[in-house]
């Protein structure tokens, strides 16, 4: 191990890499939510929940698709760069917030809701005012696991060509310098850990005081 | 008034209707409890009141309009509604949680910041401790309160109770079973109370109307279904101490009589004479305040004779045998039971008013029986 190479690799191409990849996991973390949370609702509402446990099913499926083999999936119809590492990654993110937006929504107690719908709640402000408050600290989990997914599943986003601290992984295996990749893995780690405490983090904030306390 | 015309509610997939063309007119201003045993119908029928659930065929009308015109949202917004398992919101506090549908109606924020502070106050809970905290830091009496206060928050004309203490401790529900009733004296709501306890219906409803299997088997005040239970069902459902129940629904002064007789400390040992003369077999002792402080009877008398000493000494062992005039007879009969005497005084506030016995109370129940 040479200090030289570690030095260059942390001080001249950490930076870019680290931003490209905070740049793939926010994007693809926001368009995840976008599209889990309301599938979400969608799926928890009493008319349509025969199509939840179709939607998790099939969720699950794609889950279960090893990360690489998404990404070289989406090689072939969507190209090279970032969007298509971005496209791969979301969809492997949509699980975890979708089951937890389903299983937040149907957590809150009948009994609530029964009460708000008796004192003239439209189903509406039901959902807005009183579900999803009370789910919102487990579909934060949920993105919390995703979250944490998306970092490590987006060092292989490099493959094809979506930059990101995989560029610094995948040129240290290949140029034989493990420094780039104790830089990449290490910085990747750390990242994971940051995001997954300040999720963990607002979750608590937002839970109301000595609800779960018991 | 709330009416229901031939109102069925048949679930599917199930043989016999929850509802079976019941009609029922429940008045003004008055506690009508739904009881029965569990699976009767009883709650079903409150619930299609502001149309939670929606009856098969027949009409629900509250004052006279039919309740499916209503927006079912606005129905309820003007209904009180309270259920067993209170269902308070978890992440809002006791104020908002009270305040949840005057924000419904949209009143500014100070009148609702006045009437959460009314209403807090108004269920005997601690305005300063209870505004703000959540709905897990309090006890199960006073989660109730809170729902029982929150559905009074827009001060509506009727007010649907589910159960509303039956998750509460003993103790606990007595007191809001008073209080409820305490308030009802001022507020005069009408109220549809659900409960599968008898003991409660008696003692909660002007009107009691009992259901078996989704049909109503009788419908009346707590004394005539007391008196007059229709069938075998309703008699064994109030229970084979009926009469004993009935003791409730009566207070110490409904059988008042009038005192014959009172002397005070230092005429006792006239009493003998003087209940000979006044033709009774009790009197009454006053201290130097005028204030009733025991009982001689005329056995007293025959025991002691001269001994007035131990006379006083007998009657001052019936210092506490009094009870108010609103007591009931229940516990007028503890009393006379706990003397081993056939009467105790009546008081009104400190006064001597009248006077109850064991004779008056058989008398008042035998004839109310007869009626």
């Amino acid at each position: 191990m040479k200090w030289e190479n570690f030095r260059f690799a942390l001080f001249e191409k950490a930076p870019e890499a680290l931003w490209e990849h905070s740049l793939i996991v926010v994007i693809t973390i926001t368009l995840a939510i976008l599209i889990s949370v309301p599938l979400g609702i969608f799926l928890s509402r009493p008319k349509f929940k025969k199509f939840g446990l179709v939607t998790l099913n099939i969720l699950n499926l794609l889950q279960a698709v090893p990360g690489i083999a998404v990404i070289a999936l989406a090689l072939p119809i969507l190209g090279l760069g970032m969007e298509p590492a971005i496209v791969a990654l979301m969809f492997q993110s949509l699980l975890p917030i979708v089951r937890n937006t389903i299983a937040g929504l149907l957590g809150v107690s009948s009994d609530v809701k029964e009460a708000a719908s008796g004192m003239g709640m439209s189903q509406r402000r039901i959902l807005i005012e009183v579900e999803l408050p009370l789910a919102v600290p487990i579909i934060l989990s949920g993105i919390r696991t995703a979250t944490v997914y998306v970092v490590s599943m987006g060092t292989l986003a490099s493959l094809i060509g979506a930059g990101g601290l995989g560029n610094l992984i995948m040129g240290g295996l290949s140029l034989f310098r493990p420094e780039y990749l104790l830089v990449g893995a290490g910085l990747g780690a750390l990242m994971a850990i940051f995001l997954d405490r300040m999720i963990n983090y607002l979750e608590q904030r937002i839970t109301p005081p000595s609800m779960g306390a018991e | 008034m709330i009416e229901l015309d031939q109102i069925t509610k048949q679930y599917p997939g199930q043989a016999m209707p929850a509802v079976d063309k019941l009609f029922l007119s429940i008045p003004k201003g008055e506690i009508c409890v739904l009881v029965g045993p569990s699976g009767c119908g009883k709650s079903t029928i409150l619930r299609m009141i502001n149309r939670m659930i929606e009856p098969t065929s027949g009409i629900v009308k509250i004052n006279g309009d039919d309740v499916t015109r209503t927006d079912p949202d606005q129905l309820r917004m003007g209904i009180g509604y309270v259920i067993q398992q209170i269902g308070l919101l978890p992440h809002r506090t006791i104020a908002e949680n009270i305040a949840v549908v005057p924000r419904l109606y949209k009143w500014p924020k100070g009148k609702i910041n006045k009437r959460v502070d009314e209403l807090i106050v108004m269920m005997g809970l601690d305005l300063e401790k209870t505004r703000g905290k959540y709905p897990a830091q309090l006890s199960g009496g006073q989660m109730q309160r809170v729902g029982v206060a929150r559905a009074m928050a827009v001060d509506p004309p009727i007010m649907l109770m589910d159960e509303p203490f039956g998750a509460v401790d003993p103790i606990a529900r007595t007191h809001l079973q008073d209080e409820l009733l305490r308030l009802q004296k001022e507020i005069k709501k009408t109220i549809v109370f659900v409960t599968h306890d008898i003991n409660e219906a008696i003692k909660m409803g002007d009107r009691i109307a009992i259901f078996d299997a989704g049909k109503l088997v009788q419908f009346g005040t707590p004394e005539e279904i007391l008196t007059n239970p229709i069938n075998e069902f309703v008699e064994d459902f109030i229970g084979r101490d009926r009469v004993v129940k009935k003791l409730n629904l009566y207070l110490a002064e409904d059988a008042m009589q009038p005192i014959g007789c009172v002397v005070k400390g230092n005429e006792l040992h006239t009493v003998a004479q003087k209940m000979k003369d006044a033709h009774v077999r009790v009197a009454f002792l006053l201290n130097e305040e005028g204030k009733a402080c025991g009982q001689i009877t005329v056995s007293d008398t025959e025991e002691f004779g001269r001994d007035i000493e131990g006379l006083r000494k007998r009657v001052l062992r019936t210092e506490k045998a009094f009870v108010q005039t609103t007591t009931p007879f229940p516990d007028a009969l503890s009393l006379l039971l706990e003397y081993d005497t056939d009467y105790l005084g009546i008081l009104k506030g400190e006064e001597l008013c009248g006077m109850l016995s064991f004779k008056g109370i058989r008398k008042h129940v035998y004839r109310k029986e007869g009626e």
